[in-house]
């Protein structure tokens, strides 16, 4: 088998390219030389002192890819094909600790810098405009799927309710405990929905009944199932599995 | 169709009622089991997100209140 060096393999490619991948690889190669120098010696898990310093870095990476976030930058779509059949269920329980919500009784509660709090039921919610998306869910695990949502976009929501948008963070709490927050510009994304069907059908329980935020420019994780309440607020309100040490931001 | 095909199909189609049964939603979660998937660490519990939960709610709320008074009397 020919041996592909980086010569050869950018071969043919523009001279500018080559030096943009250069000064990358060496970024990068510098970035890991200077976290290694940091942790050598030291044991990450228990360390107090390095604990702080890692989240201290992630959050500027956070900071960093919130900069290099293009709002205008669309996400792939699929055509029916290509939909992923069945769709995978994951979440850190198994499918038959699935919670059931009583749509019945539904009321999404909103909190923090929005003008009307006034709870919205589901069929409130269902009257919202609709629309649907073909997008691809990437698993941090490493695993995709490609599934249809429909639901009405989530800067749509956030307009009706008066949300301040000027605010940095969306956070967002869920009947099975879940929670995590994402950051403003994500959320008014013309991708990111709140979903309310999956596969044209009534969201199943498996996949986040009543309503899952769908946003296809993030990993999995980041969007929530069975979301309870929502509050805007400029304070950092991480996630659970944010809170491990996953990276906040987590997307594209 | 003979009696032992028959009790070969019952036998079959009463599996498969209690696998589907078995896999319906809604049943109490386990919270000191294991976590599920692959995004845990080792020790980690499904009782684990509810504590973390509540803790982040403590936190979290008086902050958002606080900040949502002080931005409607703006």
């Amino acid at each position: 088998m020919k041996k592909r060096t980086m010569e050869t393999s950018l071969a043919g490619h523009s001279p500018g390219l080559v030096r943009s991948i250069e000064r990358r690889l060496f970024l990068k190669q510098g970035l890991s030389l200077g976290a290694l120098a940091l942790l050598s010696g030291c044991d990450p898990t228990d360390d107090e002192g390095v604990q702080s310093l890692l989240k201290g870095m992630s959050r500027w990476n956070d900071r960093a890819q919130g900069w290099l976030f293009n709002p205008n930058k669309l996400a792939p779509e699929y055509p029916e094909s290509a939909i992923t059949k069945p769709f995978p269920f994951n979440a850190f329980y198994s499918e038959e600790e699935v919670t059931l919500v009583d749509g019945k009784d539904y009321k999404l509660e909103l909190e923090g810098l929005i003008r009307e709090k006034k709870p919205w039921t589901l069929p409130e919610l269902y009257g919202l405009p609709q629309t649907s998306q073909i997008t691809r869910h990437i698993c941090v695990e490493g695993w995709s799927a490609i599934g249809k949502w429909s639901g009405v976009r989530f800067s749509e929501f956030l307009a009706r309710v008066g949300a301040d948008t000027s605010a940095k963070y969306i956070g967002f709490t869920c009947a099975d405990d879940y929670y995590t927050s994402i950051d403003m510009e994500t959320a008014l994304h013309p991708q990111t929905l709140l979903t309310f069907r999956f596969a044209d059908q009534v969201l199943p329980p498996k996949y986040g009944f009543p309503m899952k935020l769908r946003i296809p420019t993030k990993l999995g994780f980041k969007n929530p199932k069975h979301i309870m309440s929502m509050f805007v607020s400029n304070e950092y309100p991480g996630g659970y599995w944010e809170d491990q040490g996953y990276n906040w931001f987590s997307g594209s | 169709m003979k009696p032992l095909e028959i009790a070969a199909l019952a036998t079959f189609l009463a599996a498969g009622a209690g696998a589907s049964a078995a896999d319906a939603p809604g049943k109490p979660m386990k919270m000191d089991e294991p976590m599920h998937g692959e995004m845990k660490k080792e020790s980690m519990k499904k009782g684990d997100v509810k504590k973390a939960a509540k803790k982040k709610e403590r936190e979290m709320k008086p902050m958002i209140e606080k900040e949502a008074a002080g931005s409607t009397k703006k």
